[in-house]
């Protein structure tokens, strides 16, 4: 299998398939969308391989193997854990790029963003003389 | 002034950090190690034998292009630890002889902060005034107060004023995966682009396979290769710039006839004496959203209660803390992943969205432990592996010493202590050993040519016309991050170059 191209080749059955593990891991709550329902195995699972293409091995190793999917994540966990942790690395990489997602978990915009601090908002956060204790101690350096 | 550079110029347009995919970008193309990122002018470094992996970056600006811009003075007990503590070496020079070069280089790198921090002697101050500390900081700041323990706002290389070419810092929070706005002091933005227009000349894609020398022992230039074809660059005087891995490892592959244990090497220390600052993290989760991704990062705040030996404590020396954002959710998640994390649950399965919704509302503490040499920590030349050109990749030995866990696992409980003190409702240790990119200490610096590499100036005491001028020079680690240091030094060697041109001798 050409490894960079994944998610090219990830079929019907192989997303739905990748939906499934990936609630295993993500299955939501609290305000937030499983991983199936933030279209992890979609648009997201590309867009994470072709930003880090070298995950797209544990992605395909994972989907080859049979069974249950808790039990299959279970067993990686615990006799492959390079395995585990790349696939784990690459769906919550792919669920916390949906801009629903990261709404909900409080970070702003569909990335970091320019956000200039404000006049007088480094000194807002020193009020209430808040350095005094620290500055009335005096010098914590040694004498060389 | 001719620059031989392996990589390339950074556009800031193609950096990762205001992209969606920013953290996944990090983790490939602009991860801070070489080995992940694979791109043809990272020379391999194998750590098979090294308790961590290396970060740097190769490119013009090289690691500071990565760099978080955490910038500190070391302190004067840094450049006596012989004295002080009786272990590693005093350096031959102090922090009164090195006070003009970090003023005149923080002017350089628009250093931001607050003046009249207790943990230096007077005479700290920063020519930007200090970024907000934001909530994170005011947070952790009130806890320290409780006990009374040191904090200072963050001093960084990152402007929050406008500049001559660049913008202030806009906070993107992702410094460490380059910056771009262009705004934080790396030097690709503070100094090469300015000494271009000056007219020194940097070579690209230029990858130096060795220094070469006259009849008489006096460096005359250096053999790079470009696009696999060999070039010579005549040169009267050579600075090298490698950094604290690249630097021994281009001297030990200038091996020659006169030199045949390496350039520079009549001592037998190049490559020697390593030292990495392996770094902790500690988290703590918070009842309110901290908005703990706002930039800089940088510092928010820092901490330097735990830096000097207390011999109490059972080691010598200690260790800096920093107050840093959390890029993104990836990096938050780590916080349970790392395999060090002491977190005492997964991230993953029941209950993960409540933990997901921790993420904003986390404080970490990164605690950067002094880091002493020894020989045994070592950069030598693989046997087997190579570049893309076919030379000799880097081979890293290096273990993390017992005073140095000591140093870490005291400082860790020390830190949990400050989390609870700020109202965290939980708190762990995230993890251990973690890469700093601090690489220093393999072309040491001293009087006496038996025991060092270079003498007070950077210049190496086997060849007088060749400099040294990164964090390979280092006498110790010191415990706080370097760049401040490197930067300093670089500038002394330099005035004391420009003073002393006359007596200076040059290569044929
Ligand atoms: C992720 C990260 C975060 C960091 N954060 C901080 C921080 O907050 N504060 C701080 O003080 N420090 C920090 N550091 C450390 C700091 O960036 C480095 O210590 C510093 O940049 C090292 O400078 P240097 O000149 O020694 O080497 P480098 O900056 O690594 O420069 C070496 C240059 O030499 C080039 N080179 C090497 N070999 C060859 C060759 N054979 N031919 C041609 N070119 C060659 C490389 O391509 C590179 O450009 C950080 C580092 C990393 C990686
Ligand atoms: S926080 Fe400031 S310095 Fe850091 S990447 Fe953003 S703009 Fe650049």
């Amino acid at each position: 299998m050409t490894v960079v191209n994944l998610s090219d080749e990830l079929g019907d059955a192989s997303r739905a398939r990748l939906a499934t593990l990936a609630d295993v891991l993500i299955p939501g709550g609290s305000g937030l969308p499983s991983a199936s329902d933030a279209d992890v195995a979609g648009q997201w699972i590309n867009r994470t391989l072709a930003a880090n293409p070298d995950l797209a091995d544990a992605v395909a190793h994972v989907l080859a193997v049979e069974g249950a999917p808790g039990e299959v994540l279970e067993r990686l966990r615990i006799e492959r854990t390079d395995v585990f942790d790349a696939f784990a690395f690459a769906v919550s990489g792919a669920y916390f790029m949906n801009p629903a997602v990261r709404q909900a978990l409080g970070y702003p915009g569909i990335a970091p963003r320019r956000m200039p601090a404000a006049d007088g908002e480094a000194e807002y956060y020193l009020e209430d003389d808040i350095l005094a204790p620290v500055i009335g101690r005096g010098p914590v350096y040694r004498q060389a | 002034m001719v620059a031989l550079e392996q990589g390339t110029w950074v556009d800031p347009g193609s950096l990762p950090g205001n992209k969606p995919e920013y953290e996944l970008l990090g983790s490939k193309n602009w991860h801070p190690s070489p080995n992940v990122r694979g791109r043809r002018e990272d020379y391999p470094v194998d750590t098979t034998e090294a308790d961590l992996p290396v970060w740097l970056y190769n490119g013009v600006g090289g690691s500071s292009v990565l760099y978080g811009g955490i910038w500190a003075r070391a302190l004067p007990s840094d450049f006596r630890a012989r004295t002080l503590d009786g272990v590693a070496d005093d350096w031959p020079i102090s922090y009164d002889e090195l006070l003009p070069y970090y003023q005149a280089v923080e002017r350089e790198m628009s250093v931001s902060g607050l003046a009249g921090n207790p943990a230096y002697p007077p005479g700290f101050e920063p020519p930007m005034p200090a970024a907000p500390i934001h909530r994170t900081g005011r947070t952790m700041a009130e806890g320290m107060n409780k006990l009374g323990w040191h904090w200072w706002p963050g001093t960084n290389s990152i402007p929050t004023q406008n500049r001559t070419h660049e913008g202030k810092c806009v906070r993107y929070g992702i410094c460490r995966m380059g910056c771009p706005e262009g705004a934080k002091s790396s030097t690709d933005v503070t100094h090469w682009r300015d000494a271009v227009a000056l007219g020194a000349e940097v070579i690209t894609r230029a990858r130096v396979a060795r220094v070469t020398v006259d009849e008489r022992g006096r460096a005359n230039g250096a053999v790079y290769l470009r696009d696999g074809v060999e070039h010579f660059q005549a040169a009267s005087v050579v600075l090298m710039a490698a950094g604290g891995i690249g630097t021994p490892r281009l001297l030990l592959m200038s091996a020659s006839e006169r030199f045949p244990d390496g350039l520079a090497n009549s001592s037998g220390l190049v490559g020697k004496r390593l030292m990495l600052h392996p770094y902790a993290a500690s988290v703590g989760v918070y009842d309110d959203d901290l908005e703990n991704w706002l930039g800089p990062a940088g510092e928010h705040i820092g901490s330097m209660q735990f830096y000097e030996t207390d011999s109490s404590r059972g080691f010598v020396r200690g260790a800096k803390w920093a107050l840093l954002p959390i890029a993104g959710p990836l990096e938050a998640a780590e916080k349970w992943t790392d395999r060090g994390s002491l977190a005492g649950e997964a991230l993953w399965g029941d209950g993960s969205a409540d933990r997901m919704k921790s993420f904003v509302r986390m404080l970490q503490w990164h605690i950067v432990p002094e880091d002493l040499p020894e020989e045994t920590n070592a950069v030598s030349l693989h046997p087997t592996l190579t570049d893309s050109d076919g030379l000799p990749a880097a081979k890293v030995r290096y273990r993390v010493s017992e005073n140095t866990n000591k140093i870490i696992d005291f400082n860790l409980a020390r830190s949990l202590e400050a989390h609870e003190a700020a109202g965290a409702l939980r708190t762990w240790v995230a993890g251990r050993n973690f890469m700093t990119g601090h690489n220093t200490g393999t072309a040491k610096m001293g009087d006496d040519p038996a025991t060092s590499v270079v003498d007070r100036f950077g210049r190496a005491h086997d060849v007088p016309n060749l400099y040294i001028i990164d964090a390979s020079v280092f006498t110790t680690s010191t415990g706080v991050n370097p760049t401040a240091t490197i930067c300093a030094l670089a500038k002394r060697t330099a005035t004391h170059i420009a003073s002393n041109a006359r007596n200076q001798e040059v290569g044929s």
